[in-house]
């Protein structure tokens, strides 16, 4: 099991995937950082073993919402992000990079999308109470996930 | 068709960095408006930068683009440099040639490929492309990391690399460090004059403006970070000039600042503008890869921009090997950098053209003010003043395909929008009357 958070830690609740995957580290998981753009995923995760990417979304869901998609070359649902590209702060977003991976066969075997509403992104803000309970709740749910798979 | 009224409205700009709106509004086959919108808080980066310390210009500016951090790490670390009357060791000066090396090969690979391309292919994004051209896309991706790695390895990390300082780098790579990046190198070079090749064979649409380029030129090298500011119109200015032939004026449709040259209007920056103004400069690999194609300057066709984007890569890839093979390590990874009151100004050649930046310091190295012009600002008004004629061309074409042909005019230029104003959001409006 590979866990990957994914953001950018100058933006607010765009840090969220950032500090699941630190609360998953410490706690012993193999959990890293990527704040890079996303195309560079498609070289990061293991073709062979489960892997789960934690991110905040912008979907027009209630603040602090977590949704789990699960995606993979079995060619289950991708998540469905908003189409307007341009929220996500990584330019090439990961919606768009697991499509590309799909077209290319280099998604993992099992590949869980954890996505958290967020809603405060500017420069410089802090995480949002909100984004912050839903972190709590994600390690959990994780937690859970890898214990009972 | 005469009298007719049509607008042309893009709700949201796709494959563009950032987020960008367009209006166009047509009666008959004239274009009576245009405006790029761009909706986003204005810039506030000027205002961090107030009061902090020169020493933290990099890291800060770096957090304007994830796309080409380098080029605002660089210009603000020479304008300070200017300010400070520092001198550089000649290793250091070829280690940031390298450095934009990385980030020209990642961006430009971005946009030929992932952004560009699907438009001459008639594919509605990079993913459809892959279907079909999977081997291309995937030597993109190959290439792509390539620039990465050279930006990780010198920088400490690809987005917002942190090793970049007034007066050098916080640590330098050894030659053997940079020797590794050695055959993926030789395979990027190959690959890049294949992607003119590729480029080259593409249709592009038959429009050509009178376009004033402006780009740095120097004695001995194809631009990156040093040389004077030329035009194709008899410019010929230092940085510290800059301010006395350009003017920024704030547009009520657009958070990001319109640039004009005084007295004379919009103007070009980037690949097309070095090239054209640069040719000379490039290595014999690169104006061979143009030639063969029947790509010489000047080139006016904006839409030819992904080829000499191309052409730029096979520089890029041929630059990085001539300074892997000259590099030695300097002395001292930095020179010293005192506080002293002064001022300095920079422009150094981002991806997507010219970057300009002026610092005033304080005895105690404290920033008192600063000026940021990215090259997307820069180019907004030329990129109106194309779409106000191209659109005109298109006013017999059903709307929908229209509406998409001005998106991928958009596209030449390669607009970082989060640059020129952190997300601009594209909203299309269709009226037909």
């Amino acid at each position: 099991m590979q866990i990957i958070g994914c953001g950018n830690v100058d933006r607010g609740d765009d840090r969220a995937g950032i500090l699941v995957a630190e609360r998953l580290r410490d706690l012993g998981f193999r959990a890293e950082i990527h704040t890079g753009d996303a195309l560079a995923l498609l070289d990061r995760w293991p073709s062979d073993e489960d892997v789960i990417v934690v991110d905040a979304v912008v979907m027009g869901m209630p603040h602090g919402t977590i949704r789990v998609w699960d995606v993979g070359s079995a060619g289950a649902e991708l998540p469905d992000f908003a189409a307007d590209a341009a929220v996500s702060s990584h330019g090439f977003d990961i919606a768009k990079a697991i499509e590309l991976g799909g077209a290319l066969g280099k998604l993992p075997a099992h590949l869980r999308i954890y996505g958290i509403e967020g809603r405060q992104f500017e420069r410089g803000a802090g995480v949002s109470p909100a984004v912050l309970g839903a972190i709590d709740s994600a390690v959990q749910r994780i937690l859970a996930e890898v214990r009972f798979p | 068709m005469t009298g007719t009224s049509r607008t042309i409205k893009v709700d949201t700009l796709a494959r563009v960095e950032g987020e960008g709106s367009l209006y166009i509004k047509l009666v008959g086959e004239r274009v009576t408006d245009v405006k790029l919108k761009i909706f986003e808080p204005p810039r506030m980066f000027e205002a961090f930068l107030r009061d902090r310390h020169f020493s933290e210009a990099a890291d800060i500016t770096a957090r304007i683009c994830g796309i080409c951090p380098i080029a605002y790490q660089m210009s603000a670390v020479h304008a300070i440099e200017r300010a400070l009357g520092l001198r550089i060791d000649p290793a250091v000066r070829l280690l940031r040639r390298l450095f934009y090396c990385g980030e020209w090969i990642e961006s430009h690979t971005l946009h030929v490929y992932m952004l560009h391309a699907p438009d001459f292919l008639n594919y509605a994004d990079v993913i459809e492309m892959a279907r079909d051209h999977r081997e291309v896309v995937e030597k993109a991706l190959r290439l792509k990391k390539i620039g990465n790695r050279i930006v990780q390895i010198l920088g400490g990390r690809e987005i917002h690399p942190i090793s970049a300082a007034v007066g050098g780098f916080h640590r330098v790579p050894t030659k053997q460090q940079l020797r590794e990046l050695v055959p993926d190198l030789e395979w990027a070079l190959a690959s890049s004059c294949e992607a003119v090749q590729w480029t080259s064979s593409l249709e592009f649409p038959i429009f050509e403006q009178d376009y004033e380029f402006v780009a740095l030129r120097h004695p001995d090298e194809y631009p990156f970070n040093e040389g004077r500011l030329v035009s194709n119109r008899g410019l010929n200015i230092g940085a510290a000039e800059y301010e006395d032939h350009f003017q920024e004026l704030h547009v009520k449709h657009s958070n990001a600042l319109h640039s004009i040259m005084r007295g004379r209007g919009s103007y070009l920056v980037g690949p097309l503008a070095r090239f054209n103004l640069n040719f000379d400069k490039l290595p014999a690999v690169a104006q061979e890869a143009a030639t063969k194609v029947g790509l010489h300057p000047p080139v006016k066709n904006p839409f030819r921009s992904i080829i000499v984007r191309a052409v730029e890569l096979v520089f890029a890839c041929a630059e990085a090997l001539r300074v892997i093979r000259e590099y030695e390590p300097p002395a001292a990874a930095r020179v010293e950098a005192p506080n002293r009151a002064g001022s300095g100004q920079a422009i150094t050649e981002a991806p997507r053209g010219i970057l300009y930046h002026r610092y005033a310091l304080d005895d105690n190295g404290l920033i008192l003010s600063s000026k940021i012009i990215p090259p997307t600002s820069q180019n907004q008004r030329r990129i109106e003043d194309d779409l106000r004629e191209y659109a005109s061309h298109l006013a017999t074409w059903p709307l929908d395909e229209a509406t998409w042909k001005c998106e991928q005019a958009i596209r030449n230029y390669d607009p970082c929008i989060s640059c020129a104003t952190h997300f601009l959001k594209l909203h299309v409006e269709r009226e037909e009357k």
